[in-house]
């Protein structure tokens, strides 16, 4: 048995994380409260909207719910009741339930009331939940919304179908912009936007470098680390300049720790995987894997930052190459800007995997040299299992011990049997050798 | 085979007859915002996918979290039951059907396999042209498949031949509006289901002769009228529940019902910007129905120029769209004052749970009630 034990210690730069969700959630409550500033319902995934419209706090329901979720048991009971009786079933996400429900109830974790979105911007995705997610703030006052396609197809690169999707695509943001100017007569920044195309591209090296870093043994950080820090910059947005600046000293800090050897788990023996994200109410089972020298190196999900990667033959993970913009094109339009930003139509993240690279499951495996996949099954939000099974026979096919696990969906307790699942870790580890080292 | 009943009921069976008959090429999809006419110009017969009551031990170690319908569809391509298909083809919708497609495809890579990107967001400026251009693409592919062209005729033809067969079906259900209507639910949904499986030149034949028969028939009695809510439908257990207990469903706002039959194809130059216009604008499913809500104001109109007493709303276990567009149809339902029941269901109808359901709706309607007590034009007694 591996009796190494190597160093750990926490990350420095906690607190700085800390500080820039904090300063976020302080945007939305300001946004509410500040006359004139304008709070949107929807998600930044590509593109960012405060950038252009600085008046402008866009929050997602996803960060929202999970965070409800993980805070507050009663309360996101509550919530999802709320939506039950109003007609909700049990198959819809519970991020979504959480989120809106406490839209019904009127009023959040804090008491405080629940912040009026002033319109409703997609946020498209393969996942049917996120098509009519938008639909829930609109039905409580009329208020703007827009729609957006997550055009896709299957196959090798069609120009036809590249040109109709982008079209349609670029066409969506632009109508949105411009209808954002007409009804609320706040002026798009396009200069701004031109300027801060480079950001994300930056901010996905440095995301980049973390990813590789992890594939190291020890691993010097885990999922649970990751967690605390994947959401910075996407979903939960602050300045774009701080936000590069945090991820480059967390990429700085995670080299450090692998040149000196320090460890998420000090006792690291099995290297363990995941997908879709894990039951935020009961994080706890990181920790309890850690009894057993169990690290968790994340999933393709957590380490959605980076942006696409694939796995290269020197076996380390690269950026996709994607199409590039043409080479000395003037960016001098918002319509140049957003051509620049979508230059193919196919997706290249972890859920569009499931359906165009269903090779990258056991990619991911194979570059961060993992021993075990916990692949939860949530019969809630389809987004969050499809093809999960499957992922799973094919990750077994390349030996690696898969267990799958059922409950509800991440933001939504209710079928999550958290006894039998610890039980069911035990049996897992168990059966493969492994006995606790700590109690 | 004679009537749709028995065609619906031995439905491999007549597929299998029509490619021999024919030598052509048979083609499954799913939903019904796959645009058929494009197919059917390539000489393909469109088959829908249905769901069956088939014991089921292939699916659960490839997937989980799905409807019932859409694991039976991967249940009964595993069974060999669907072997006569030659292609198949998904489009842009529920994500659980794609997962059958995606799924069958990887137990029978050999199929023909097209994914079609039809918009979500079905009424931007760009949609109508993005539609246009997958048309074309699924078009190509098609000729590269079958070695053919796709003519202008022929496309004319096609959607010919689907406007006509959409209209008989509208004309089916026109007799229903009738207070003692001639034809019952469950032989309508019949007549539906039989149709999304067959070569509907034929079935516009068999539609004439139906049509003219039933329009003598002796009209069934006054009864309650209920409507249909929910997942697509793919037997009449329901409807025959209901009529065991002296209901009728009168309409339905079904995706395999009234949803498939709203609209035609308005002939244009371009034949396949007519037909993409077609599949936009048809009435919304929950699922696309995701900006500006439609559905709440369809299903009050298809409820009160069916005069329905009642709504029942019967959603697959696990089917997302339906659960989560729920919210918006209770609103409706309660704001209106419209009696409904909701029940979950799987591929078989949980027969006594759902009597004792429909039971009590039924019992909400009595006359006197909702109803004007003892009326009826014919003089049959009520209830
Ligand atoms: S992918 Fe999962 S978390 Fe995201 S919207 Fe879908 S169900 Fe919810
Ligand atoms: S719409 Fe509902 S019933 Fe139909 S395939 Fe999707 S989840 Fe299943």
């Amino acid at each position: 048995m591996n009796k190494q034990r190597w160093e750990t210690r926490p990350l420095e730069i906690w607190g700085k994380a800390k500080e820039l969700r904090a300063q976020w959630q302080r945007s939305i409550n300001e946004a509410a409260e500040r006359p004139g500033a304008m709070l949107a319902h929807g998600n930044t995934g590509e593109f960012d909207w405060s950038i252009g419209f600085d008046d402008l706090t866009v929050i997602e329901d996803n960060p929202v719910g999970a965070m409800m979720a993980s805070k507050s048991d009663a309360f996101s009971r509550k919530c999802r009741l709320a939506s039950e009786v109003r007609g909700w079933g049990r198959e819809i996400c519970g991020y979504v339930q959480n989120c809106w429900g406490s839209q019904f109830l009127g009023y959040e974790m804090d008491d405080g009331a629940f912040p009026f979105r002033d319109m409703s911007i997609p946020f498209p995705d393969p996942c049917d939940q996120h098509l009519k997610r938008g639909q829930q703030c609109m039905d409580l006052s009329p208020i703007p919304r827009w729609g957006a396609d997550y055009p896709m197809y299957l196959g090798p690169l069609d120009p036809k179908r590249e040109q109709a999707f982008i079209d349609h695509t670029v066409y969506c943001y632009l109508q949105i912009i411009d209808d954002i100017e007409r009804i609320f007569d706040h002026k798009f920044d396009d200069e701004k936007m031109i300027g801060s195309l480079n950001i994300l591209p930056a901010l996905r090296e440095q995301a980049l470098r973390i990813s590789r870093l992890m594939t190291h043994t020890p691993a010097p950080i885990g999922q649970k680390e990751l967690y605390s820090f994947y959401t910075l910059g996407l979903l939960t947005k602050v300045d774009p300049k701080e936000t590069l600046d945090f991820w480059t000293s967390f990429a700085d800090e995670v080299q450090w720790r692998v040149d000196n050897h320090i460890a998420a788990v000090a006792t690291e023996r099995f290297r363990w995987m995941e997908a879709h994200p894990s039951p935020w109410n009961f994080l706890k089972y990181f920790r309890y894997m850690e009894k057993y020298g169990a690290v968790c190196i994340g999933s393709q999900y957590s380490h959605i930052i980076s942006g696409p990667i694939e796995l290269g033959e020197d076996g380390q993970f690269h950026h996709i190459q994607r199409k590039k913009p043409p080479e000395g094109q003037e960016i001098r339009t918002r319509e140049d800007a957003f051509r620049h930003i979508f230059t193919e139509a196919r997706g290249y993240r972890f859920k569009d995997d499931e359906y165009c690279r269903k090779w990258t499951i056991t990619d991911f495996a194979k570059g961060f040299h993992v021993d075990g996949a916990i692949m939860p099954l949530w019969r809630g939000g389809v987004g969050c299992t499809l093809t999960r099974k499957e992922q799973g026979l094919r990750l077994s096919e390349m030996g690696v011990h898969v267990l799958h696990y059922e409950g509800s969906q991440p933001g939504d307790r209710t079928d999550l049997d958290e006894r039998r699942f610890l039980d069911q870790l035990d049996t897992w580890m168990e059966s493969l050798g492994l006995e606790k080292l700590e109690a | 085979m004679k009537t749709f009943k028995e065609i619906l009921e031995n439905r491999h069976a007549y597929a299998k007859s029509w490619k021999a008959k024919t030598g052509r090429k048979v083609l499954g999809f799913y939903d019904t915002y796959f645009p058929e006419e494009v197919a059917y110009a390539a000489g393909l017969m469109p088959v829908r996918i249905l769901a069956e009551h088939e014991a089921d031990d292939v699916t659960d170690r490839l997937m989980y979290g799905n409807c019932y319908c859409t694991r039976d569809m991967l249940n009964q391509f595993a069974r060999g039951r669907y072997d006569y298909i030659d292609g198949l083809v998904s489009i842009e919708s529920c994500q659980w059907w794609y997962n059958a497609f995606d799924t069958t495809l990887i137990m029978f890579p050999d199929l023909f396999s097209h994914y079609l990107f039809t918009p979500d967001y079905l009424d931007a400026r760009t949609s109508k042209d993005v539609m246009r251009s997958e048309l074309s693409v699924f078009a190509e592919r098609l000729e590269e498949w079958l070695g053919t062209k796709i003519t202008d005729e022929k496309l004319d033809d096609a959607i010919n031949v689907y406007n006509k067969n959409r209209a008989l079906l509208r004309r089916i259900y026109e007799l229903r509006r009738f207070d003692t209507p001639v034809i019952l639910g469950s032989e309508t949904m019949e007549i539906m289901l039989a149709n999304q499986v067959m070569d509907k030149a034929e079935a516009n034949v068999m539609l004439e002769s139906l049509l003219s028969d039933i329009e003598k028939r002796e009209p069934y009695q006054d009864c309650v009228r209920l409507m249909l809510l929910g997942s697509e439908t793919y037997d009449v257990s329901l409807e025959r529940l209901v009529e065991s207990l002296g209901a009728n469903v009168v309409v339905d706002e079904l995706d395999n019902g009234t949803g498939c039959i709203a609209n035609d194809v308005i002939p244009l130059k371009d034949r396949l910007m007519a037909i993409g216009l077609r599949y936009l604008g048809k009435p919304h499913s929950a699922l696309k129905d995701s900006i500006w809500r439609r559905r709440q104001e369809r299903i009050f109109q298809l409820y009160e120029d069916w005069q329905a007493d009642g709504v029942i709303i019967a959603k697959q276990i696990y089917c997302h769209p339906h659960g989560t567009d729920m919210y918006a149809v209770w609103k409706l339902l309660r704001e209106r004052n419209i009696p409904y029941i909701t029940f979950e269901r799987d591929t078989t109808l949980p027969q006594e749970e759902t009597r004792l359901a429909v039971e009590g709706l039924i019992s909400q309607i009595e006359p006197g009630r909702t109803r004007i007590a003892g009326w009826s034009r014919s003089g049959a007694k009520t209830g």
